[in-house]
């Protein structure tokens, strides 16, 4: 059940992101959308790997040796989303730049202005 | 009983918040639009940790610093915000009739 | 009017897809095998508490190094990309800034309380990744957050560029070197039985899993730095 409602919210924050990137004109707009969709992702996968009614594979006070295997939840796609995150942020990063040189060349933010790539 | 006034202060919070969230979709413009957001959604999360501080009497320290923490970062990061909103001429809306920023810049610049 | 029903056939048809994703969803019940001999591995073998920490940094360390370099790729691409400007506003930084141009007395002495302790939490997050929740990515984000916040109250503060990128190649040398040094002592490339395993859960434990944090922290966080400090205006 916890697992459904944060897979729905993940793929809910994926839909918005692509509705988002072909609707709007503004380059920056597009950019969050972007950014709205690899959100979405990171919440996707670490849904996928939850187990019922486990908690997090870190062994503390509230979780010994013995019987983490049994209580854990799925380490695998926590450690893939750590990464993910990161890279987010570098790829976002990237896009900004080129968004300053495209609006340093023709002085406006609607990527209606940059026609040269298309047929 | 303690529980009780943790739950009560939780349920303030969150009704603060959704204030927030209603201010920032009807207010007309961007200055209020950002006021509305820090102000309420700040008192909202005070509320709701300080009603957690209740349920788990051993964390009132560390949730003491983490309403600290809160404190100085939302003010500050809203007011360099709304400077420079303003700075970029974001319009104000016409029911407004006092701006005090563009007065002080006009007076510093002619008489600088 | 085409490229509107464009769009919402291609929304309406991710829709569907998300849909039956979410409506076929089963949840797990037990851990899957490989899942389970990692929990039961990481603490057993690694000396680490923090299963992730440990899966990150010895089981699949080669994806981090390959992280790594694609974190390096990106901050020299943004160089590329927004290298040129330097030339165009060295000039304007030697009149004196109008009094509007500078940040208000707010946000500075903000920054002069906060800094400090954005610094003393990203420190924590970075050496405490093998007990608790935590690690190297996270904590050099938080330093790049720390970066910005200087940025913002001074704007005409320079970073010293050479400092950062020395650093950040001399953490990534170590990184590699440390690796190395996993394969020749140890049983494996970036294995963290070089370093004695120490007592489970203690601060000075697990290998050579917080030695890897640091340079790891030290990496991102000098990265992200540059990279922000190349959006300057």
């Amino acid at each position: 059940m916890i697992s459904t409602v944060v897979l729905a919210t993940g793929l809910t924050l994926i839909l918005i992101g692509i509705w988002g990137m072909l609707t709007h004109r503004n380059i920056l707009r597009i950019v969050i959308a972007f950014s709205l969709i690899s959100t979405g992702t990171h919440i996707l996968m670490v849904a996928i790997g939850y187990v019922a009614s486990g908690t997090a594979p870190i062994i503390d006070r509230g979780l010994s040796t013995t019987e983490a295997p049994m209580r854990a939840v799925d380490p695998i796609p926590s450690a893939l989303a750590v990464t993910a995150i990161v890279i987010g942020l570098a790829v976002t990063a990237i896009m900004l730049a080129f968004a300053i040189r495209l609006y340093e060349a023709k002085k406006t933010l609607s990527i209606d202005a940059f026609t040269e790539s298309k047929w | 009983m303690a529980e009780l006034i943790g739950s009560l202060l939780v349920l303030a919070g969150a009704v603060f918040h959704l204030s927030a969230g209603l201010g920032i979709l009807r207010m007309p413009d961007a200055y209020t639009r950002m006021q509305a957001g820090t102000k309420a959604s700040t008192l909202g999360n005070t509320l709701v940790v300080g009603g957690i501080a209740f349920f788990h009497p051993d964390w009132t320290l560390k949730l003491l610093l983490v309403i600290y923490f809160v404190l100085m970062t939302n003010p500050i990061s809203a007011h360099a915000l709304a400077r420079a909103a303003h700075r970029i001429r974001v319009p104000m809306t016409p029911q407004t009739t006092v701006d005090a920023l563009r007065d002080a810049r006009e007076q510093s610049r002619g008489g600088a | 009017m085409i490229r509107r029903a464009g769009i919402v056939l291609a929304v309406a048809l991710f829709g569907l897809v998300f849909a039956t994703l979410t409506v076929h969803h089963v949840e797990r019940q037990s851990l899957p095998p490989l899942a389970k001999r990692y929990v039961e591995l990481v603490p057993r073998e690694l000396g680490a508490p923090n299963v992730i920490t440990g899966i990150l940094l010895t089981y699949r360390a080669f994806d981090t190094l390959g992280e790594v370099a694609v974190l390096f790729m990106v901050a020299a691409g943004v160089g590329l990309v927004l290298g040129r400007r330097e030339r165009r506003t060295e000039t304007s930084f030697r009149d004196a800034p109008q009094p509007s141009r500078q940040a208000s007395e707010i946000v500075r002495t903000g920054a002069q309380i906060l800094v400090p302790l954005i610094a003393i939490f990203a420190a924590y997050i970075i050496t405490n990744g093998h007990l608790s929740a935590g690690g190297g990515f996270q904590g050099g984000a938080v330093v790049a957050s720390s970066a910005i916040l200087l940025l913002l109250a001074d704007p005409r503060q320079r970073f010293d560029q050479q400092f950062l990128s020395s650093t950040e190649s001399a953490a990534g040398v170590l990184f590699v070197l440390v690796g190395v040094a996993g394969l020749l002592f140890a049983r494996g490339f970036l294995d963290n039985r070089v370093l004695p395993l120490g007592q489970f859960g203690t601060f000075f434990s697990a290998g050579a899993i917080p030695l890897l944090s640091v340079l790891l922290g030290a990496k991102v966080g000098c990265e992200l730095s540059v990279i922000i400090d190349r959006f300057r205006v």
